[in-house]
């Protein structure tokens, strides 16, 4: 994970989302998923949006996907960020959904309902983050 | 006035702008209060006459707790009875204020708010860089989160970008005849220029995109007996609305959700008025980004969803076509002022209704529409005022 690891925050001491940065740490795509009515849900929110329940864990997800919609980012908000790079929505397969890079491809073959998988990178920060790759690329 | 709406017993009956510009050499907090004392001039009154605020604190600086409306009594040198931090300019606080003043929590409210001093050294805005943790860490801006949404209306739409191209020059260049935009006097600029400025995020262009600008708004709302006597023609209140999605900038907006936002908003406004979209003699829509126009088009009903580009091309959208919108410039040219940019609608629908609206007048404008936010930031917001 490289050296840089002990100068950044530990994301995992993050009230509420600290277990998700944590498995990020990991290379590993958790979400929550209530235990009352059995939903995925992102953002982490104190309680389930389906159905108001505060009992709920982190549970991993297959990192499975398709891109829902995608925008290429041609003029980064800061100048940390090297653009081009594509920014996409991802419905993952268990009912929930997050942003994120997809990587992997030229930003011109993205496309709206492309099948992608979680695939970890490292933010310009230092942090791991979970991108997604299209699914012929990363095999 | 017993049977009517408690909204139809109030009005606008003042409004200012400040000067805008790329950068002013003031804080936002002292830009703020020329705008409503300029407010307040314009109406014919005075501080003493305010004893309600909607404005938050346009901090930093000032000597303040926790920094509020609250604070402003202190500016004031006098109390209030009522105050709103919530989405306290543009049409949310209008509508807020309109009923603090309807329902005698207040008699006369001030609504204002603007940036200044903060634009130094940042080609950007902080207020585009949105920090939440699962949004600031792949590099998003807010024209990203727009186009989000807008990317899923081009996959099922496919509209002409001529088209849309054009819609941005033509409040460009309302911009540009309008002395007091940030722009004025750039351009013309044609479809071609537009397509030709440089990408920010796909699909949007430099020319399709708003300004981040400094300067400030300001409107006065006070009962109907009041606004009698008082030194302009007040103007009405016909109707209004808002619909919150979510929260912005924390879940990505999703076009299947938020394409129609504000169609609820709307229906009940023009119900209030007992009015209809093609009664709207003056559009002044929330124009973020291009699509953005044509997205609020569409939720009006005025058209059929996919149909915005090719129907604004047939109407007209200058002083002379059949939907006159964002005669001053709009948020593309004439200045976007942040939390106080919403008001901006307000004071450009409020003038043309008086008629003093400058090179972009709409001749015997009778009602306007002024909106605010829209589907990238997953909540939208109508107004529909009326000549009196
Ligand atoms: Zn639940």
């Amino acid at each position: 994970m490289g050296g840089r690891t002990d100068e950044l925050e530990d994301r995992s001491l993050r009230p509420l989302t600290g277990e998700f940065w944590a498995a990020v740490n990991r290379d590993e795509l958790v979400r929550p998923v209530c235990n009352d009515c059995g939903q995925s849900f992102f953002v982490p929110q104190f309680a389930c949006p389906h159905c108001q329940s505060t009992n709920w864990d982190y549970q991993p997800s297959s990192g499975r996907g398709r891109v829902y919609s995608h925008t290429t980012v041609h003029r980064p908000p800061t100048p940390a960020f090297t653009a081009p790079y594509v920014m996409a929505d991802v419905d993952v397969e268990e009912g929930w959904h997050l942003l994120a890079w997809i990587v992997d491809c030229e930003p011109d073959q993205v496309a709206i309902d492309m099948p992608v998988t979680v695939k970890f990178v490292t933010g310009p920060d230092g942090h791991r983050l979970p991108a997604f790759a299209p699914v012929e690329a990363s095999l | 006035m017993s049977g009517a709406h408690p909204l139809h017993r109030v009005a606008v009956v003042g409004v200012a702008a400040t000067e805008m510009a790329r950068q002013l050499d003031a804080t936002s907090a002292e830009v703020s209060l020329r705008a409503a004392l300029a407010a307040l001039d314009d109406a014919g009154l005075g501080v003493a006459d305010v004893d309600g605020v909607a404005a938050r604190w346009p901090g930093p600086g000032g000597t303040v707790f926790q920094p509020g409306s609250a604070d402003w009594a202190d500016v004031f040198g006098q109390p209030l009875r009522w105050v709103c931090d919530t989405y306290p300019q543009g049409v949310p606080g209008a509508l807020d204020a309109a009923a603090a003043v309807a329902a005698g929590l207040c008699e006369t409210a001030l609504v204002f708010g603007g940036q200044a001093g903060i634009m130094g050294g940042s080609a950007v805005a902080d207020y585009t860089r949105p920090d939440n943790e699962f949004i600031a860490c792949w590099g998003s801006l807010t024209a990203a989160q727009f186009a989000l949404v807008t990317q899923v209306y081009r996959h099922r739409h496919a509209p002409d970008p001529e088209q849309l191209a054009a819609i941005a020059a033509a409040i460009r260049n309302a911009g540009s005849a309008n002395p007091a935009a940030v722009m004025a006097g750039r351009g013309p600029y044609t479809a071609a220029d537009v397509l030709a400025s440089p990408m920010v995020a796909e699909p949007f262009r430099l020319l399709d995109l708003c300004l981040a600008t400094e300067g400030a708004a300001a409107m006065v709302i006070t009962t109907a007996e009041r606004a009698r006597d008082l030194a302009q023609p007040p103007v009405a209140i016909l109707g209004g609305g808002s619909e919150w999605h979510r929260q912005q900038y924390v879940n990505p907006p999703r076009y299947d959700e938020v394409w129609g936002l504000g169609a609820d908003a709307a229906r009940r406004a023009f119900g209030l008025a007992g009015l209809g979209p093609h009664d709207v003699d003056v559009f002044e829509l929330y124009d973020i980004n291009t699509y953005e126009v044509i997205r609020q088009f569409e939720m009006l009903g005025l058209c059929a969803e996919g149909e915005g580009a090719d129907y604004l091309a047939e109407a007209g959208i200058g002083v002379d076509g059949r939907h006159p919108l964002n005669t001053d410039g709009g948020l593309l040219s004439y200045s976007h002022i942040g939390w106080g940019g919403p008001t901006l609608k307000i004071v450009e629908a409020v003038r043309q209704l008086r008629g003093t609206a400058g090179p972009g007048q709409v001749a015997n404008a009778e009602t306007a529409l002024a909106t605010g936010a829209g589907a990238g930031a997953q909540y939208h917001n109508v107004m529909l005022l009326g000549r009196t």
